[in-house]
């Protein structure tokens, strides 16, 4: 309330204060002899002009200024992937050709408006057209951009093209997080249908147990509710409930139902053909996600409710991944995390962020930490109120690291759906089966 | 519509509400578009103070916007991403369309083509009241208590449309389809009377290479509309039947807490296909008008023809039409087929030629001109500006490959304000400041014109040209906090100073509305023709009179552009003048 009467009086205050100014411009106006708001005087167009000049040298210094002090990455340092690294050649090409002709360019403008400010005495150039000069800034830029577009496109090609067989790595989106699936030692991911999702099985992966466990839960389900609604009726077959709790309950036992049904006639294959769902029993679920170097990898994204977009900064990468449907993107990692925190600049970079970073700790009374450079997967797509926490530890590592890891974990293995042991020594060869 | 133009006795309604006189239609516009913008920007700065501080509490946040949306001062998320996405629909579509072809293609088609008013006084009327209605509503859904719309002002599915999803998607959601379907009329009825009456009565010699730019703008402008919007109509009504009779248009494959949905076999991706078919040509609907506008005010405060008239028509003309053939360049990482891919990055690229033909035409105008200083030239060179370092940036953007890199973050952010937001933005208070002698036949106060451009300026590019490097930097946008990731750390300076300039940048307009409403009042009366231009407009009387000219309609013997023509006294001539003996024409 307070805080609301304060800024209506400064409100106030501030209006009360111009319209005086107002006032004694209009008076100092008419003292000088000035009679309209229309005509700008030799001096004024003067000062415009040279603000026009000051403006320039400004607006050229802060681009410039940010240019050295962001560089063309801001911090995230060489791609650490094969493509990215293209894909940043191409950003500089690029940039080496936009950055001229957007000095050369604003520089003329600024420049002319600053040179040719009206004065009584000239007079400007009737100049309507001239064919030969619009020719030619049609066909250079038209040339320019089909460097810029060949360039590009090709670079594209080779990026969406990428044939290269990746040992394949599953990341599932939802609100708000991610879930990870190595494909494990066949590079097949096991089936998965969004109508098996459960608690107890997150991906909704298809195996004789989970479509076991699904009857059984939807069941338990269907079974509470009506017993809910038998236990409440009357003797005349009212509801003692009241009537939107009831339809409620009666709609979600349709879905049940409906839910039930749809997995017996499209997913479950009965004893008929078991195999189908064999290459599910070496999958692993994790909650990071360990990449080895030098290794290529195809991840496949899904999304349980909403877009979300996995976006991996340091690898240039990100694809949306979209409920309904599959979507896949090829890279592969060349600099480990290690090699990545070695790095000299990086070190310095990640110096200042500590800083900062502790500063702000302190700043709001919390525990000061030591931060580390890590990859990350983030989100990159609008999806709800925790969209811009969705992140997950990425780690490039060597083969023996990642062995270590995945054999040592023993989470990981409680994760598999054959409930086998099952041993990730995995070499290269066996990924390119 | 030959109106007579004797005066008639006019009550306070008919004459301030539901005037069918297209000069006051265009003041309705205007003033609604002030409001909206007021909002729009004041919003900004709100959710900018989030950004700029992440851990302070502002009690006038919550005093502002009250308790749900920001507890003890600390916006909700929820609540950031729906002042986001109101500030987006409201600058994109209640303030650069609705309000800015509403107020000039109003106020000049007329004015410029000849005629007596509209072709249809009482469509121009409906669609006025049309707009109001849906800015209306769509201002309201800022006050119920789930708040408004939170998806994006793309409102993608399946995000909006379940309230489980977020809050925004229930109401705030429902809300906004409604605005827009009122606001789509709104914007249909008003295109259809700006071509018609462009192409159907014009003055006698008013031929179409005679038609100031600023209407070719405005032509195209709606002719753009007229065909978009459908589109984005039937996007948003499947996205009603989705929200509310279970169809799946856009859905499929769900899972919600409650387990999962019936729906299947549709495709979120349909919507965004149907959306941006709308959504990229609305940049041209916003910018057009915005470059038409700028274009007769350079030639006419340069004192020298715009350069290469027939250029510049036909450079509108090709981006009109590439406007409709480069919407994937939104959806590059969609999944979509990576030839597909390919052939929008091309067709988006070649929209830089026409761009680029247009930026240096301008140059060129100004070159070897007498250049005038009056506050819309300023804004107009600052347009210029903005439309050139903006495109340039677009480049980048256009390339499916640099988007892989550059999608969705900041760099986005950055490039879409400084090539539309600001662009625009510019060239409407260009607008303004030029043709508000004509609106109320009053000046504006030029002091006050020129320090409303300076910070202006400045602030926008301090806000915006920051941000094309924490894009660099892999910030995503629509980010409530940067704080869960240390990477991001090294921004909080850089995120400061954009939340300062942002916030200096939205307090300087109080200079800009204080002028523009105490100039209405207050303001010393204007002359006739105060810019010494030559399009038609100017030979109206001062005073409104229905009918616009009192007597006959000027006949037209030249183009508006006869700026400094050697040979002749003064260095304009009017549109109406006819040629002296042997005189050619341009
Ligand atoms: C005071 C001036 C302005 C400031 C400080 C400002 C700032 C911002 C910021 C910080 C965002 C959020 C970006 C994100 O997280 O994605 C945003 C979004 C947006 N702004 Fe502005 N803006 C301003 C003016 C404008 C103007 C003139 C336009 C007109 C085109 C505009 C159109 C948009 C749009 C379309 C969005 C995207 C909304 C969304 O993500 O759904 N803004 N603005
Ligand atoms: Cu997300
Ligand atoms: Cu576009």
């Amino acid at each position: 309330m307070e805080i609301k009467f304060i800024i209506i009086i400064t409100v106030a205050l501030f209006f009360i204060a111009l319209v005086q100014l107002m006032k004694i411009y209009d008076l100092a106006a008419k003292v000088r002899g000035e009679k309209s708001q229309e005509k700008v005087s030799r001096s004024e167009n003067m000062l415009m002009a040279n603000l026009m000049l000051v403006f320039m040298v400004v607006f050229f210094g802060f681009v410039i200024w940010l240019i050295s002090k962001y560089g063309s990455n801001s911090g995230l340092y060489t791609s650490a992937t094969i493509h990215g690294r293209d894909i940043d050649e191409l950003l500089m090409f690029n940039w080496w050709i936009i950055l001229p002709v957007f000095f050369i360019t604003n520089t003329l403008l600024f420049g002319f408006s600053w040179k040719y400010y009206h004065r009584e005495e000239r007079t400007a150039l009737y100049y309507p057209h001239n064919n030969k000069l619009e020719a030619v800034w049609t066909i250079v830029p038209a040339i320019v951009l089909a460097f810029i577009v060949i360039y590009g496109l090709m670079t594209w090609n080779k990026i969406m093209y990428n044939q290269e067989k990746g040992e394949i790595v599953e990341v599932y989106g939802y609100q708000f997080g991610w879930i990870v699936r190595y494909s494990g030692v066949d590079n097949t991911l096991g089936k998965a249908d969004y109508k098996m999702v459960s608690a107890t099985n997150p991906l909704g992966v298809i195996t004789e147990s989970t479509i076991k466990d699904t009857y059984l839960e939807i069941d338990q389900r269907v079974n509470d509710i009506d017993s809910i609604l038998s236990n409440n009726i009357n003797g005349d077959g009212e509801y003692l409930l009241p009537e939107s709790k009831v339809d409620k309950l009666q709609e979600e036992l349709d879905r049940h139902k409906r839910r039930k049904y749809r997995i017996e006639a499209s997913i479950d294959r009965k004893e008929n053909n078991v195999n189908v769902y064999e290459s599910s029993n070496d999958d692993i679920i994790v909650q990071e996600i360990h990449l080895v170097k030098d290794q290529p990898y195809t991840f496949k994204f899904r999304s349980k409710d909403v877009i979300h977009c996995p976006w991996f900064p340091h690898f240039r990468a990100q694809i949306n991944a979209v409920p309904g449907m599959e979507t896949s993107f090829a890279l592969t990692p060349t600099i480990t995390t290690a090699e990545m925190r070695a790095d000299p600049d990086v070190q310095k970079h990640w110096e200042n962020i500590n800083v900062i970073h502790n500063e702000r700790k302190r700043r709001i009374g919390e525990e000061e930490e030591r931060v580390l450079f890590d990859y990350v997967l983030m989100c990159n797509k609008i999806c709800g109120a925790g969209h811009s926490n969705m992140q997950l530890k990425v780690i490039v590592e060597t083969q023996e690291e990642f062995n270590n890891w995945i054999e040592n974990n023993g989470d990981n293995k409680r994760l598999t759906f054959s409930g086998q042991e099952v041993s990730w020594s995995k070499t290269k060869e066996q990924a390119s089966l | 519509m030959a109106h007579d133009t004797h005066h008639h006795k006019e009550s306070f309604i008919t004459k301030y509400l539901f005037s069918q006189d297209h000069k006051m239609i265009a003041k309705q516009y205007l003033l609604t578009a002030i409001f909206m913008g007021a909002i729009g920007i004041t919003l900004s700065a709100l959710f900018r103070m989030k950004l700029g501080w992440p851990d302070e509490r502002f009690p006038l946040l919550e005093s502002i916007l009250g308790s749900d949306a920001a507890p003890d001062g600390l916006l909700d998320s929820n609540w950031y991403l729906g002042l986001v996405t109101l500030h987006g629909t409201i600058m994109v579509f209640f303030v650069l369309t609705g309000g800015l072809s509403g107020t000039f293609s109003n106020l000049l088609i007329p004015l410029q083509v000849g005629a007596r008013d509209m072709a249809s006084g009482l469509l121009n009327m409906i669609a006025y009241w049309l707009f109001f209605l849906s800015s209306v509503l769509m201002a309201a859904s800022l006050f119920i208590e789930t708040g408004p719309a939170m998806a994006g002002w793309t409102v993608y599915p399946p995000l909006s449309v379940l309230a489980e999803f977020q809050p925004g998607s229930g109401l705030g959601m429902t809300l906004w389809l409604l605005s827009m379907t009122v606001f789509i009329a709104s914007s249909l009825i008003g295109g259809i009377n700006y071509i018609v009456t462009i192409l159907n009565l014009r003055t006698k010699g008013m031929t179409m290479t005679r038609l100031p730019l600023t209407i070719w703008a405005f032509f195209i402008t709606a002719i753009l509309g007229v065909l978009s919007f459908p589109v984005l109509l039937s996007a948003a009504v499947l996205l009603l039947m989705d929200r509310g009779f279970g169809t799946s248009f856009y859905m499929s494959d769900i899972v919600t807490s409650s387990g999962a949905l019936d729906a299947t076999g549709g495709s979120p991706i349909l919507y965004e296909h149907l959306f941006w078919f709308l959504g990229h040509p609305e940049v041209y609907i916003i910018l057009l008008p915005a470059l038409g506008m700028t274009s007769e005010i350079i030639s006419t405060c340069s004192r020298k023809p715009i350069f290469g008239y027939r250029a510049m028509i036909g450079s509108m003309l090709a981006i009109g039409f590439l406007s409709f053939i480069v919407w994937g360049h939104h959806m590059f990482l969609t999944g979509m087929n990576p030839f597909l891919g390919g052939v929008f990055t091309f067709t988006t690229l070649l929209i830089a030629i026409p761009s680029a033909v247009k930026a240096f035409n301008y140059i060129t105008t100004i070159w070897k001109g007498n250049v005038i200083m009056t506050p819309a030239m300023l804004f107009c060179i600052g347009s210029v500006s903005t439309f050139i370092s903006g495109g340039l940036t677009g480049i980048i953007l256009a390339d499916s490959a640099l988007d892989i890199s550059q999608h969705d973050t900041y760099f986005v952010v950055g490039h879409f304000h400084i090539v539309m937001g600001m662009t625009a933005i510019l060239g409407m208070f260009a607008g303004i400041y030029h043709w508000f002698p004509k609106m109320y036949g009053k000046s504006m106060n030029k002091r006050m014109g020129m320090v409303h451009f300076w910070i202006t300026i400045v602030c926008g590019y301090g806000v915006f040209l920051p941000m094309h490097f924490l894009g660099e930097g892999g910030l995503p946008r629509r980010y409530y906090e940067n704080t869960n990731f240390p990477m991001f750390d090294h921004f909080l300076d850089l995120n400061i100073m954009i939340s300062i300039f942002a916030s200096v940048g939205v307090i300087a307009q109080v200079i800009f509305f204080f002028n523009f409403f105490y100039s209405i009042f207050r303001g010393p009366k204007s002359s006739q023709n105060p810019w010494n231009a030559n399009s038609l407009e100017w030979t109206t009387p001062v005073e409104h009179v229905h009918g616009n000219w009192i007597g006959e309609i000027p006949t037209v013997h030249r183009w508006p552009y006869d700026y400094s023509k050697p040979g002749k006294d003064t260095d304009f001539v009017p549109q109406h003048i006819p040629l002296d003996d042997n005189e050619e024409e341009h």
